[in-house]
């Protein structure tokens, strides 16, 4: 199997040096030009219950997203943890279809199930939900994509598609860094588990968004998507397919395998920050709860 | 939770030895995942299986796919567009209505859809490429493909009509494509937890998110179809594939279908396959086979002469 780690470790190195090319980071040239190529990784020594409470940070955020935009109340108290941080935002979405409707429905009710799932597998070590911020996030977002001054993903259900785009892709790649840094068994199989799902919404509303733009051409909400992958990428280390009619997936270009982000890309992503060292912003004004929440770099 | 992987079958104590050793985390799991487990642990301790192995067995599915998705939107196989077909095993080709790939180009009417047959076909033969020269010389070679035969029988399995055509239309051929993508899924979920090496891990989950996108892909479109097009009884059909699978798998309780339900916030779609956590499912191999030879013994449906490589 030599080769293929050969191989993959050829399409990190490639996927980081891109990244630099799209950034003009000189960190990230460095790491992808560098003669020691390696994407860089999370830090030594995290347990699986780390890498599952980083996981349901993200989840807490996915879920209040959705289910305020569909019933318009959050999480209730039971599923948030005893020291649950503050929800900026939020509001219930009208949708104008039937079929618009139960997507959405379906989704919030699949992330409830991810932190009610995350929270049962850690018992007593998980993390209370974090603050979050569901307003001045999007609109600091909109602002650094060059979207417009500011961004409502809970105006109509096109924005939402696009509010929702936000997040989805994020999961994935999430997912997929932490499924090689777990060390049991039965943790990588319901991570490999949630990381199919999480990409099973994200096709879902990337043909959305494209299917809409074909109805509606003169619509801003596909390129309000790509706006925002492009942030993505500039904020977490590339790893973006722009979407269009014949790129619904997003995965490396040559080998059509999803890509992975390590928990540091991801931070950079949700606290909306750019190269340094972070601690909160964006989605978590107060940063992460565990012990994986400050950027490396 | 480490089963060893002996060449020994394990005596059934050992097997309940490693279930209450590990009961803990078992427990996270739930009551379905203990059930699953003492079956894999007494029933499957067969040979120790390698990466090699594994990803050969992945191999055997990507051609598959990649035969169905080209020639639909190219009316040629994956070998005429320069994908390797060669390899260990006995080599085989694909069987097409009338003994044409070209004429099984699928009538697209929708540039949306073919956009999305090409993507898919592209991501499909990647794979296949990917998977090749990840083994090297260890590849198998394409064994023998039907899309004929196999459709036909799976419609009269599924009680769907007495033949199927998915190269005849665009719907048609998205529903064909139901049948392979979420099989994908719950294959390389499966494998995920056979893999020995970190790099074959990243590999394997990261080809299981691109087929759980196309899974995505597929299952939104064919939803928004029906319920633009209620008569075409859609979803009802892709329900129908989803039972046949669950019922060849032996589970009849790991395939959810297309339609609408009421969950515990209101009404939604059923785009995501997975069970009560929304984690997705998972197969063994061996129920994996049970479907791709439709419950043919050691080989049958789209595999005539069987799968290449050590699991088949």
């Amino acid at each position: 199997m030599d080769e293929l780690k050969t191989l993959l470790r050829r399409a990190h190195s490639r996927r980081s040096f891109l990244a630099g090319v799209g950034t003009v980071s000189a960190t990230a040239m460095l790491v992808g030009c560098g003669s020691s190529t390696k994407t860089p990784t999370t830090p030594a020594g995290i347990t699986d219950a780390d890498i599952l409470n980083f996981a349901l940070n993200l989840e807490y955020l996915e879920a209040e997203f959705y289910l305020r935009a569909t019933t318009g109340q959050g999480l209730s108290s039971t599923d948030t943890g005893s020291a649950a941080g503050a929800v900026t935002g939020g509001s219930m979405v009208s949708f104008p279809t039937a079929t618009s409707s139960q997507y959405a429905f379906e989704i919030a009710q699949d992330e409830l199930n991810h932190v009610r799932f995350l929270r049962q597998a850690l018992g007593s070590a998980a993390v209370s939900r974090p603050a979050i911020d569901l307003t001045n996030s999007f609109n600091g977002l909109a602002m650094a994509a060059s979207i417009g001054s500011s961004f409502n993903p809970f105006a109509d259900s096109n924005s939402f598609l696009v509010g929702a785009f936000v997040f989805e892709d994020v999961g994935v790649t999430a997912y997929h860094g932490a499924a090689g840094l777990l060390k049991d068994k039965n943790n990588i199989g319901a991570a490999a588990g949630i990381m199919a799902v999480e990409a099973y919404h994200a096709a879902e509303i990337r043909t959305l968004i494209y299917a809409g733009s074909v109805a509606n051409p003169s619509a801003p909400y596909l390129d309000d998507a790509n706006k925002v992958s492009a942030l993505r990428g500039t904020l977490g280390g590339g790893n973006e397919t722009k979407l269009s009619a014949t790129s619904i997936v997003a995965a490396d270009p040559t080998n059509a395998i999803a890509f992975d982000r390590t928990t540091d890309q991801v931070l950079h992503i949700v606290y909306a920050a750019g190269p340094g060292v972070a601690t909160k912003g964006g989605f978590f004004p107060n940063g992460l709860n565990g012990t994986i929440k400050a950027t490396k770099s | 939770m480490e089963i060893k992987k002996n060449n020994e079958q394990p005596t059934e104590t050992q097997v309940l030895d490693q279930i209450i050793s590990n009961r803990r985390s078992l427990i996270k799991l739930g009551g379905a995942a203990l059930a699953g487990f003492a079956f894999a642990g007494i029933a499957k301790a067969q040979t120790a299986v390698t990466d090699t192995d594994i990803l050969n067995f992945a191999l055997n599915l990507e051609y598959l796919e990649a035969e169905y998705y080209t020639i639909a939107t190219s009316g040629m196989t994956i070998d005429q567009m320069g994908i390797g077909i060669t390899g260990t095993g006995t080599q085989g080709g694909v069987t097409v209505k009338n003994n044409s790939p070209a004429s099984a180009q699928v009538p697209f009417a929708t540039p949306a859809i073919q956009s999305y047959a090409q993507e898919t076909a592209t991501e499909e033969r990647k794979h296949v490429s990917f998977l090749r020269n990840a083994l090297g010389s260890s590849a198998v070679a394409q064994p023998a493909i039907d899309l004929l035969n196999s459709f036909n029988g799976l419609a009269a399995a599924a009680g769907i009509g007495s033949s199927f055509d998915p190269f005849s239309s665009e719907v048609n051929f998205l529903l064909g494509s139901y049948i392979f993508e979420d099989v994908g899924v719950t294959a390389y979920h499966g494998a995920a937890g056979l893999i020995t090496t970190p790099a074959n891990l990243d590999a394997a989950a990261g080809i299981l998110a691109v087929e759980a996108y196309h899974a995505g892909l597929i299952r939104t479109v064919l939803f928004g179809l029906d319920a633009a097009n209620p008569s075409l009884g859609i979803n009802a059909t892709a329900t129908k594939i989803s039972k046949a699978r669950a019922a060849l798998d032996g589970t009849n309780n790991d395939d959810i279908g297309l339609g609408v339900v009421t969950n515990s916030l209101g009404s939604a779609s059923t785009i995501v396959n997975a069970d009560a956590n929304t984690i997705a499912f998972s197969r063994t191999t061996t129920q994996v086979l049970s479907i791709v030879y439709a419950g043919g013994p050691g080989k049958g449906g789209f595999f005539p002469a069987g799968l290449n490589g050590t699991i088949k």
